[in-house]
């Protein structure tokens, strides 16, 4: 079943959560909605959910047009951050609730429940904990639990609200991998939103990173990383390194350096350089600047140097702990930083129309 | 299928409790040696000492005497109607507790801070003022009475006036259990419900009520222990004619009044089983409200 988001927007106040969104979620597939909290993702998710009320816009499903209809017949199974499991029951009656709660003629029997319940424990391996009371549980085995009662109900969609947000870094780690198999299993339309854009990048088929109410960009998880349409995007997605330049003759010159840049209004451009794509050398050469070493920390598999560089921000570069070992580089060194990678935005239009705001360019 | 789940790393830290038999133990609060004594010598001055004195004097009599005493008809009639009202008046609190604390949580609207606070009147009001003010409403020439006067309907000095003293008077306890509980009740609870499908009055009777229900349990049961206590809210209205409507409370003071202090006792004992039973009950409810809930610490 696909889901089509058409002009959505909603307002709480003064504040604009949805801004006119536009999206369509394709059949079987597995969609994060990415972003920092307050970008309205978890808004978008409950008006496709039905529990939220979009201002203006439609949703359809399969073309069908579901704006009015209510959570209860939409047939979605939602998944909430904090499980939401009913505490006076035991972990067979959540799960059997959906089933229980049907009109008498389309109630299947104690058996079929029975059966039903069972199959979908053994489906997220907990059938052994079915007597028990959802306060026995761990966070983990809590959302599993969450989880088969949202499938008991067989929906035609899912919809995860930062399922795994409220988890440990490790047991949030082994359950997205968990659910992505599930996933493959199942091919149940499937959306869920997170912060984490390594979660989303991990799980999901497609990745829609939305900022203020806004999508900022939409693609698989390497189309997103590696060529992200807008610097938010680019910031967001991973630690980076901001250069200011000024644009001459179609390059953007930081310090000597000097990278291309695509067509602009301004002579304004900003140069985004990831930590782990700089090399450091101890001897200049084209398009390496110079720095000093400020800081050397250790963080388990990698090495992060913070510089000092000429008239710009602390310049971070990532290292393997291979590369520091060989290079053994000092706190206090004057080095030269060469970045292999490089993106350019400059600001297109001003106050242009606010998709193609930013325009970005190749590399060195 | 997938095996990362197989051997379940989580083993519940409330299965591995420790004992907490022993006495003493050791502690950043310093202390707990004085505290103790001192708590258990307020408790034995206050409350422990005047309740076996109790117990005592009624032991002065014979046990046939005593059993005379206590199931002298109209001393049976008033245990009629001091439990019987106590009941009804609880039982109505339920209902309308539930419907007050449901209208204060639920819903926004102007002079909802003032209707709070007057949940807690009855309380506050001492509760001779509250007698004289119903009586003097109920009465026959009342602002109310009047109005069932011409149906031949008389509320005051009959039990239905018992029953609205002891409605008034037990008022805040329901409202006040409940309220917390309903304050806490997730929103998403709801929402969960209804997603899988479940109508307004499924999420209310299958969702919202039983998580309800010990609060509401233990606001009956407290709202019953303080009604069967009830003296001064009920006297007045209740015009005290014996076999109809004398309240058990009455009865021990009108002992006292014929300086038949053994008698009066006897009936006190009565009442304090009952207040015993009541609390067990109580606590009883909580205790299984807790482990039911999984608040149990």
């Amino acid at each position: 079943m696909s889901i089509e988001i058409r002009n959505i927007a909603k307002r709480f106040g003064n504040f604009t959560a949805l801004d006119n969104i536009n999206l369509e979620v394709k059949t079987g597939e597995l969609l994060a909605l990415l972003g920092p909290s307050g970008c309205g993702k978890t808004t978008l998710l409950r008006i496709i959910a039905g529990l939220e009320t979009p201002d203006d816009g439609q949703i359809l499903f399969h073309g069908e047009d579901t704006t009015e209809k209510h959570v209860r017949e939409r047939n979605v199974g939602f998944v909430f951050q904090h499980y939401a499991l009913f505490r006076h029951m035991t972990v067979f009656e959540n799960v059997a609730f959906g089933l229980r709660v049907r009109p008498r003629n389309q109630r299947p029997s104690d058996e079929v429940i029975k059966k039903k319940v069972h199959d979908l424990l053994n489906l997220v391996q907990l059938d052994w904990l079915a007597d028990r009371y959802p306060a026995q549980l761990s966070g983990g085995q809590r959302q599993r639990i969450a989880l088969a009662r949202a499938l008991a109900v067989e929906p035609k969609v899912l919809l995860l609200d930062e399922p795994f947000g409220a988890l440990d870094t490790k047991v949030r780690k082994e359950l997205r991998r968990w659910l992505r198999r599930l996933h493959d299993e199942m091919h149940i339309t499937s959306v869920f939103v997170t912060h984490d854009q390594e979660e989303a990048l991990e799980v999901a088929d497609r990745v829609v990173v939305m900022n203020k109410g806004k999508i900022e960009q939409l693609g698989s998880p390497t189309e997103v990383y590696d060529k992200p349409a807008t610097p938010f995007v680019y910031q967001f997605l991973g630690d980076v390194n901001l250069f200011h330049s000024r644009v001459h003759e179609g390059w953007a010159q930081v310090g000597d350096t000097r990278f291309a840049a695509p067509e602009s209004v301004g002579d304004k451009a900003m140069v985004y350089v990831r930590p782990h794509e700089i090399d450091l050398v101890r001897e200049a050469g084209p398009g390496a600047l110079q720095g000093t070493i400020q800081h050397i920390r250790l963080l388990g598999a990698t090495v992060r140097l913070e510089l000092d560089v000429a008239d710009q921000d602390a310049v971070e570069v990532e290292l393997t702990r291979e590369q520091q070992q060989t290079g053994g580089w000092q706190v206090g060194e004057s080095v030269y930083l060469q970045p292999r990678e490089a993106r350019v935005y400059v600001p297109e239009h001003r106050a242009a129309t606010p998709t193609a705001e930013w325009s970005a360019g190749g590399g060195i | 299928m997938v095996d990362c789940f197989a051997n379940p790393p989580y083993i519940t830290p409330a299965l591995l409790k420790e004992s907490t038999l022993a006495f003493k133990q050791h502690s950043v609060l310093p202390g707990f040696n004085l505290a103790l004594g001192y708590t258990l010598l307020y408790l034995s001055v206050i409350v422990l000492i005047p309740l076996a004195a109790l117990i005592l004097k009624s032991t002065q009599m014979p046990v046939a005497q005593f059993w005379h005493t206590i199931s002298d008809p109209r001393v049976v009639a008033s245990y009629q109607l001091t439990f019987g009202a106590s009941l009804i008046a609880a039982l109505l609190n339920l209902f309308g507790g539930l419907l007050i604390a449901w209208v204060l949580v639920r819903y926004q609207f102007f002079g909802k801070r003032f209707i709070d606070a007057m949940v807690d009147l009855p309380f506050a009001l001492p509760t001779a003022v509250a007698g004289i003010s119903l009586a003097t409403i109920y009465a026959p020439n009342g602002w109310v009475g009047q109005l069932f006067a011409p149906f031949d309907i008389k509320i005051a000095f009959t039990r239905i006036g018992v029953v609205i003293a002891l409605t008034f008077v037990t008022l805040p306890f329901v409202v006040r259990t409940v309220q917390p509980v309903l304050e806490d009740l997730e929103k998403e609870l709801e929402e969960a419900a209804a997603s899988l499908g479940a109508t307004r009055w499924q999420v209310f009777g299958k969702v919202i009520l039983p998580t309800l229900l010990p609060a509401l349990l233990t606001g009956f049961a407290l709202a019953f222990a303080r009604a069967i206590g009830e003296y001064g809210s009920v006297i007045f209205i209740a015009g005290n004619m014996p076999f109809v409507s004398e309240i058990t409370p009455l009865m021990i003071i009108s002992k006292l009044e014929q300086y038949d202090y053994v008698g009066a006792t006897a009936i006190a004992v009565v009442m304090l089983a009952v207040s015993f039973a009541l609390l067990l009950v109580i606590n009883g409810l909580q205790w299984w409200a807790a482990k039911r809930l999984g608040r149990r610490k």
